[in-house]
């Protein structure tokens, strides 16, 4: 179907008293389907309103061009009716009087008889047959909004367009009228554009949410679709899986554009040279997980100043997306990244564009597990292979894991461990992005049935009684690595000084994070609200609880983290391969032709040797054994491609030359 | 509980005698309020025109030297000789003419002039300074213009009450909510739809405001005008009593012209309220 309401390249220019210009919106592109209901959400200021008022025809674009139903939009007109935010009801009329205005001039051809049929045939609609010869003084907030939406419904627009039409009600009202107007809209397969601040109301009505970036120059940040399944209820859109995921995808971007101004300040600052390295002054991001402490404990115990890195601030991001995309705009200097990033940064996980990253660090291992809902241990699944009978002995259920990133060794170990009993992750079960926060309750409420997350989650939901732990890392992949130091590879090129002080300073934490003397202390510090903000008791770095995770069968030795240790925070190019084929096998990037290329690239061992050295540490020599897995098989490190076609369950492969820039030369 | 409490209230406010009560209740303070006030204004006049050298009678003196006029008001021995009703009802005669004049003049000129950036820019200046000038100083033109008293006067009412009217309406025309706008623009409403189903009744509270200020005006402007073109109306009856030294007349013709314009401006607010929306309020 062609699409109904499309608008090319527009840009709006408002010209101002002091003679500049302010450019409100740049490169608009949209189109809309017949039917579809589209929310646009922004912050304020960021001309949602004027492209609403452009589709209208109440405001012209400088550039570009509006084309409803293939007519080009010059003047407003009744097919585009539009629902305003403060309702615009004439207040010298009664409401019956209100919507007849509308109705006697836009359906004039009708009879009088018809008209009027049509006028109390809408007021009925709304439920204001009592109020029908009130005037607006008298009636509330949402009873005057009921009228507006009345009024535009009963001329019978083609396109409906609401300004913030529920801004000024009530949760109450406002619920009601959602409701109301969802299924006015599907009853009649109206097209819509609304434009609101309020991302539940977009996610409950929407088809689709366009999301504007902040202006000056505002444009489409983001379009997301929100598959819901309609006819939705206000009460139970939330129990979706994609819910909380949608929510908090708005919610990010939202945010990322609040900081962006305050991000471009800070890079203005540009770089602060002292004692010899290149740069001090270093944005640091990182995930309030346990994983963090060693990046805590460097900024709390001193190390970044006592490698000369005086001024380092940790930025603590939401969501790994937010790491992603800050590292690759360049307002995080280095980052704390699980393992798998740098690999798929560089080999263009994100959006398709190669990004390399380097590592030259591993910050921790293990800290993992996976957690299958409780009705599956009810029924007697205690290992991979029950689990396996139980998803064959329900084919017409759809079953779902959870994981946060697909970056992540959640992911990839979910992946591998399903695949090893034979469950293909891609077509036996669905495998469903979900905040870390967000997992237990969607577990409780029956979205999704297990899923693969860092501690303390797991804990957490055995503690609840609602999952219990299958797997741990210890049944997996024993020591997989858990959180990498990841940077720039043009980063590294620049501030090669500052990389290995960096190194050697985080190299420092980590052995102080490792030695149990001082576990309490850790503990302590990575409760303050600046990094995880929780109890200390759900903290749990050296031995596990057993007692939190007291079923009675099976009970799962604990694999703890491991922050520091011979071979544990070296980079590991055997490890970086096994990523690479695991995020290959599934499809996530091509196998890149030139993989020993990239894995030189990527692991950075020179700087950790130098910074290990420099600390008398006694981690240089590489001795790692080939990597082992629970399934028995061994990883051969020579014929990657011939270990992925070996493999019966995986995506369809593809291989490709991944072209890494070359490095820029070092400018002094 | 309150059983006990309600008659003692009662014995609260039976102690503070009649007077102090009436004054205690807000409702009946603002009627006998004013009449203290009245009584005593009386007395201080009263007492003050006992001196041996006063000029002006006191109100015993102004109420016996007028009775004639205020018991029969309707006499009428032809000419100039009539009774106070028809003196002032020629005078409000001569303002309804001319403010119904300035009234339909103004708003429509209003209407036009608010709703036309460029005729605003022309005329705006021209009427800031129009509105500027005293009423009588348009009586000597309008005199030249009509050669008679009666069209005279009346235009003199016109040219004072017409301007609050014309820079009201030119004001509510400019501040119709956008909201008002949008709705006329997408329902396509023609330019005749515009003005009488949303300009009109938009601009109605200023218009309003307008009016009730030109009403006022235009009842100062009579008396003066009356008082040079002569012929029956209550400001020549003041002057044809100055003429015969009857201060009482005048006295008595000031508290009736003062009354009147109370009322005028009343009927103007009574109107108004019966006819704008709570919401415009």
């Amino acid at each position: 179907m062609s699409n109904f309401v499309e608008a090319n390249q527009i840009d709006k220019v408002f010209f101002l008293a002091d003679g500049g210009t302010y450019v409100a919106l740049k490169g608009i592109e949209l189109e809309i389907r017949k039917g579809e209901f589209i929310s646009l959400i922004g912050h304020s200021g960021c001309g949602k309103s004027t492209l609403l008022n452009m589709i209208a025809g109440l405001d012209s674009p400088t550039e570009g061009v509006v084309m409803v139903d293939d007519t080009p939009v010059k003047d407003p007109g009744p097919d585009r009716m539009v629902v305003f935010q403060n309702y615009s009801l004439l207040p010298w009329l009664t409401v019956r009087e209100n919507i007849t205005l509308a109705v006697n001039k836009v359906l004039a051809d009708l009879s009088k008889e018809e008209r009027q049929e049509v006028v109390e045939q809408h007021i009925d609609m709304v439920g204001l047959r009592h109020a029908a010869d009130k005037k607006p003084g008298q009636l509330s907030g949402g009873m005057k909004q009921r009228v507006a939406i009345a009024r535009a419904l009963a001329i019978r627009p083609k396109l409906l367009l609401l300004d913030e039409p529920f801004g000024a009600l009530d949760a109450l009202t406002r619920g009601g009228l959602q409701e109301k107007l969802m299924q006015i809209c599907q009853e009649n397969h109206l097209t819509a554009v609304m434009v609101t601040h309020d991302v539940d109301e977009a996610l409950l009505l929407s088809d689709r949410i366009v999301m504007l970036t902040n202006g000056p120059g505002s444009h489409i940040g983001q379009i997301l679709e929100v598959d819901i399944p309609r006819p939705r209820k206000r009460m139970e859109v939330v129990n979706h899986p994609s819910y909380y995921s949608m929510r908090s995808e708005i919610i990010y971007f939202l945010n990322q554009q609040k900081k962006v101004k305050k991000r471009q300040a800070a890079i203005k600052k540009g770089a602060i040279a002292r004692h010899g390295l290149e740069k001090i002054n270093l944005e640091i991001g990182f995930l309030p997980l346990t994983a963090c402490a060693p990046l805590a404990v460097a900024k709390e115990k001193g190390f970044f100043n006592k490698h000369g890195l005086e001024e380092v601030t940790l930025v603590r991001e939401a969501s790994w997306r937010g790491i992603t995309d800050d590292i690759a705009a360049g307002y995080l200097d280095a980052a704390q990244m699980p393992a798998g990033m740098p690999m798929w940064l560089t080999l263009g996980g994100m959006d398709n564009k190669s990004i390399p990253v380097v590592t030259s660090l591993t910050l921790s291992r293990n800290g993992n597990a996976i957690t299958i809902a409780k009705r599956f241990y009810d029924q007697g699944v205690y290992t991979l292979a029950d689990f396996k009978a139980a998803l064959k002995n329900s084919p017409q259920q759809r079953h779902t894991m959870g994981m946060v990133h697909p970056a992540s060794l959640h992911n990839l170990l979910l992946r591998y461990w399903l695949a090893s009993g034979g469950i293909d992750p891609d077509r036996d079960v669905n495998i469903t992005m979900i905040p870390p926060a967000q997992m237990i309750s969607n577990l409780e409420a029956g979205n999704i049935d297990g899923f693969c997350i860092g501690e303390p989650w797991n804990l957490r939901a055995a503690m609840a009684g609602i999952g219990f732990t299958v797997a741990t890392d210890l049944e997996i992949w024993e020591g997989h690595p858990g959180k990498v130091l990841g940077v720039r590879e043009d980063w590294a090129q620049a501030y090669p000084n500052t990389h290995v002080a960096l190194v050697k300073a985080l190299l420092e934490a980590c052995y102080y994070c490792a030695d149990e003397n001082n576990a309490q202390e850790v503990r302590q510090i990575l409760s303050q609200p600046k990094y995880l903000g929780t109890d200390q008791a759900y903290i749990n770095l050296g031995d596990p609880d057993l007692n939190s995770c007291s079923l009675d069968h099976p009970m799962r030795q604990y694999a703890h983290h491991q922050f520091a240790g011979v071979g544990i925070n070296r980079p590991s190019r055997t490890e970086q391969l096994w990523i690479m084929t695991q995020m290959a096998r599934w499809g996530h990037v091509p196998f890149p032709r030139n993989w020993v290329e990239i894995l030189e690239r990527l692991c950075r061992i020179i700087e950790f040797s130098t910074a290990a050295r420099e600390l008398g540490l006694l981690d240089v020599s590489y001795q790692r054994a080939p990597i082992r897995l629970f399934d028995g098989s061994v990883f051969n490190t020579d014929d990657p491609l011939g270990y992925l076609n070996s493999l019966e369950i995986k995506h369809e492969l593809y291989v490709a030359e991944i072209a890494l820039n070359n490095p820029r030369p070092k400018v002094a | 509980m309150s059983v006990s409490i309600t008659p003692r209230k009662k014995r609260n406010k039976q102690a503070v005698g009649f007077l102090p009560g009436l004054l205690a209740d807000k409702k009946s303070r603002k009627i006998v309020a004013p009449i203290i006030a009245i009584g005593f204004f009386l007395i201080v006049w009263q007492l003050f025109s006992f001196g041996p050298d006063a000029n002006l009678p006191g109100p015993i003196k102004v109420v016996s030297q007028t009775w004639e006029l205020i018991i029969n008001p309707f006499f009428d021995k032809g000419a100039t000789n009539k009774g106070l009703f028809w003196q002032i009802f020629a005078s409000l005669q001569r303002v309804a003419i001319g403010f119904t004049l300035a009234a339909i003049v103004g708003i429509s000129l209003g209407i036009v002039v608010g709703t036309n950036g460029f005729l605003f820019d022309a005329l705006d200046p021209i009427f800031q300074v129009l509105r500027t000038i005293p009423p009588l100083a348009w009586l000597p033109i309008s005199l030249a213009a009509f050669q008679q008293a009666n069209p005279s006067a009346i235009f003199v009412i016109f040219i004072t009450s017409i301007w609050p009217i014309i820079l009201n309406t030119i004001v509510g025309v400019q501040q119709i909510p956008q909201d008002y706008v949008n709705v006329s623009k997408v329902l396509q409403l023609s330019r005749r739809e515009y003005f009488m189903d949303i300009v009109f009744p938009a601009t109605v509270p200023y218009i309003f405001t307008g009016l009730r200020i030109g009403i006022g005006l235009s009842w100062l402007a009579i008396i003066a005008a009356e008082m040079l073109i002569g012929g029956v109306g209550i400001g020549f009856f003041i002057w044809d009593a100055w003429n015969a030294a009857n201060i009482s007349q005048i006295i008595l013709a000031l508290v009736y012209v003062g009354v009147v314009g109370l009322l005028l401006d009343k009927l103007i607010g009574f109107i108004a309220a019966k006819v704008v929306p709570d919401e415009q309020k």
